[in-house]
């Protein structure tokens, strides 16, 4: 549920919204409950450290995705919105495949499209993608390289634009 | 693994420049300042080891090939280097794909490791919840159980006098069929009559349930406790 419909229930303002939702988080903390957030989405879901509990509970499948979905996945996770020629570009082969299967799998959704010729189909991560990987929010994507990635990352501040 | 995902995957690599990095990798070369031109051999050696895969799996492999061979090329011949406005991308190009390539590979990875953890949240499923009805009212509970009482004494005299009737559902199914088909509309009361036994209000409350899920009829009942009022559902609205 938006932070805007919650202000609307409760008649408050969106920044007393959310103020009582970062109460609400904290206090989830321990509690194998907490507050996820995707863009201005909140939802309680079920803490991931109690994931493999709730999972046999459910008779929950674990997600499995071969490295190139994984690629792929990361790009869009990474650089979102982005179109599968960006991706494509970076990855250095066709991802036809690895797009239909997260967009099967609703780990990406198109978010509308490039207002550049041929308006390509931009992409992003969505509510499931967090919920799978057990993220807070978007935010919470793993940030820290290697001290090589790192390194990496200086050099490959300026993005090439490859043909 | 997925299953139906043919990938471009060639013994265990996923595309031309994953198959490069691994290459620096392995030689434990620094990304950022290899001679990418020197990978050029082993590269194609790779490459050449390919089983036989369809073209445009391997072309994407082979394209990266020739642009290392070029680099090779100049690196051996200094005096190619002035090629003008070539097609194609420089080394550093090329290294910056590499760079940006490896990032993306970590951060693969990384996400990956978070998959086999397993560590994943999930949500409530089954949408909302169902409230109990609004409107219930003291009264109305009580005149409901006071019309049960009765019904319940009145059963019990019926026993004393008698041996209780015998009613099949299919046979009360049958009746109240035909009374809808006939009238369109009626009550529930109706159909119990005037001093039902509990045998037959429960035959007849079965029988009506019965035909409400072949979709014959609609149910509808104005408030809690009310009674049920019996609509001939029109045959164009029915069930399939």
């Amino acid at each position: 549920m938006t932070k805007n419909e919650l202000g609307r229930i409760v008649g408050g303002t969106p920044r007393a919204v959310e103020n009582a939702l970062a109460e609400l988080a904290a206090g989830y903390d321990g509690t194998g409950l907490r507050l996820q957030r995707s863009a201005d989405e909140w939802q309680i879901v079920t803490a991931p450290e109690h994931a493999p509990q709730v999972a046999a509970y459910l008779g929950a499948d674990r997600l499995r995705l071969s490295p190139a979905s994984l690629e792929t996945l990361s790009v869009v996770a990474y650089r979102q919105p982005v179109t599968r020629a960006e991706v494509e570009a970076i990855r250095g082969v066709n991802c036809d495949q690895t797009f239909y299967t997260l967009a099967s799998r609703r780990l990406i959704e198109e978010r509308g499209r490039r207002e550049t010729p041929g308006r390509p189909i931009l992409y992003g991560t969505t509510w499931e993608f967090l919920e799978c990987f057990g993220l807070q929010s978007l935010d919470d994507l793993p940030r820290a390289l290697s001290p090589e990635g790192a390194l990496v990352l200086e050099g490959a501040r300026a993005p090439s634009d490859p043909a | 693994m997925e299953s139906q995902a043919p990938r471009v995957s060639v013994e265990g690599f996923d595309g031309p420049l994953d198959l490069l990095l691994e290459l620096v990798e392995e030689k434990k070369l620094d990304i950022l300042t290899v001679r990418l031109g020197d990978l050029a051999d082993a590269y194609l050696a790779r490459v050449r080891a390919m089983a036989a895969l369809p073209a445009d799996e391997v072309s994407a492999f082979l394209a990266l090939a020739s642009r290392l061979v070029l680099l090779k090329a100049r690196s051996l011949l200094p005096s190619l280097e002035p090629i003008p406005d070539e097609e194609g991308e420089s080394e550093e190009e090329l290294r910056l794909r590499l760079l940006e390539y490896a990032i993306v590979r970590e951060r693969a990875g990384q996400l990956g490791a978070r998959l086999l953890a397993g560590e994943r949240a999930f949500h409530r499923e089954g949408g909302t919840v169902e409230l109990p009805p609004r409107g219930g009212e003291v009264g109305a509970l009580a005149s409901a159980w006071s019309r049960v009482l009765a019904l319940a004494s009145r059963q019990r005299e019926e026993d004393i006098v008698a041996p209780g009737e015998r009613y099949s559902v299919e046979q009360r199914t049958a009746e109240i069929e035909a009374l809808v088909a006939a009238q369109g509309r009626m009550s529930f009361a109706t159909l119990l009559g005037d001093a039902p036994t509990i045998g037959f209000a429960v035959v007849t409350f079965i029988a009506l349930l019965d035909i409400y899920r072949r979709g014959v009829i609609d149910l509808a009942q104005d408030e809690l406790f009310a009674d049920i009022v019996i609509t001939r559902r029109e045959a164009t609205s029915a069930q399939i």
